[in-house]
């Protein structure tokens, strides 16, 4: 079962503590006023947002609201935060929360839940700009199509969460440590076991 | 290590990380954020201006301090920062939240907001400087006043935010 453990490149693992010695030194600089600064560290962390907005079940352009409402309250509490990985939870926190409102305001009637899930042509592929994707990603995509839909909002936001951040990210969330944090959850367990799955019953 | 319920306490392995990388490729190729959403972020942030001042307390007056006038439960706060002064009568509702009066001098429209620990409130003051939230939670929470980017106008000037209050 060698191929159930590459599912994509190795994961880049270089580079990490320099990132987090960058972001320190821009949220520093963005303290200070830098609105160069501010505006490399929105470059870095939107795309973190995006995605917790749209796992949070919000079409398109309430996603990309919600995102510019987060940054915009980030201004009045940038004095308040002095580490990165406080940056980064309480952003994802905010986004999160906005996104919460905005579905609860009722103003946004159709549910954008799932949407992406049917993203995927299956296996027809063939027009360019269709989304070709090789059997080991149709797997992981098949496995995380078959999660809770809880786990798949857990999931898609922290595989965009910078690795050293997992753990204040979770406290941030109030979700227990052991389903996002450095140890493995169940939603993470469950993934492994449905892929293991899918790669088997390919085989079969 | 069958049951995923055995799981919880184990340390995320390499298997773990290239299942986020998956995912996180997946989601990239699938539903990417639009492109120019850091830069639209970007314009927006830099229309409101990093600049802020912080307000300083400069009175309060509650009235179970200086003597309770009939039933009425309000105080009065006053703070005062480099562009702007901002007076705010907090009083209490009968459901147990409070209503917020307030007044911005030199009087000019700006976006007001109540940041409390629960959510951020909305509201914008008008020609005259009044604003008003009807009902906020009890708790700590602080006001800003947002940042216009009109700075050469009378009425622009950056954010101003208020140390946090007990409401």
């Amino acid at each position: 079962m060698d191929e159930s453990t590459s599912v994509t490149a190795p994961p880049d693992r270089v580079g990490r503590s320099e990132r987090s010695a960058r972001m320190a030194e821009l949220l520093d600089a963005a303290r200070g006023g830098s609105e160069d600064a501010l505006g490399q560290i929105t470059a870095e962390l939107s795309p973190v947002l995006w995605h917790v907005a749209r796992a949070a079940g919000l079409g398109a352009d309430d996603a990309e609201d919600v995102v510019q409402t987060a940054w915009e309250r980030l201004l009045s509490h940038l004095a308040d935060i002095r580490v990165p990985q406080a940056l980064v939870s309480w952003l994802v926190v905010t986004t999160k929360h906005e996104a919460w409102r905005l579905r609860s305001s009722g103003r946004r009637q159709r549910p954008a839940d799932q949407e992406w899930l049917t993203a995927i042509p299956d296996e027809a592929a063939g027009a360019e700009e269709q989304i070709v994707l090789d059997e080991q990603q149709r797997a992981l995509w098949r496995a995380v199509g078959r999660l809770s839909a809880q786990c798949q909002e857990l999931l898609r936001i922290v595989a965009f969460i910078p690795r050293p951040d997992y753990q204040s990210v979770s406290a941030a969330l109030g979700m227990p440590v052991g389903s996002i944090g450095p140890t493995r959850g169940r939603c993470l367990e469950k993934v492994r076991v449905l892929l293991a799955d899918e790669l088997d019953g390919r085989r079969a | 290590m069958k049951s995923p319920d055995d799981a919880p306490g184990q340390q995320l392995d390499d298997l773990d990380f290239e299942i986020l990388d998956g995912i996180r490729a997946l989601f990239e190729r699938v539903d990417p954020m639009p492109a120019d959403l850091p830069e639209r972020v970007r314009f927006s942030l830099a229309m409101r201006g990093l600049e802020r001042e912080v307000a300083r307390l400069v009175t309060e007056e509650d009235p179970r301090l200086v003597g309770a006038r009939g039933t009425e439960q309000s105080r009065t706060v006053t703070f005062d920062s480099a562009s702007l002064s901002i007076v705010i009568r907090i009083e209490e509702n009968k459901n147990g939240s409070v209503r917020i009066d307030g007044w911005l001098a030199p009087p000019q429209p700006r976006g007001i907001e109540m940041q409390t620990t629960a959510e951020t409130l909305s509201a914008r003051s008008d020609e005259q400087g009044r604003f008003a939230f009807a009902e906020v939670p009890q708790g700590t929470a602080r006001l800003v006043v947002v940042g216009s980017g009109a700075r050469d106008r009378a009425d622009g000037g950056p954010s101003v935010v208020t140390p946090a209050l007990v409401l």
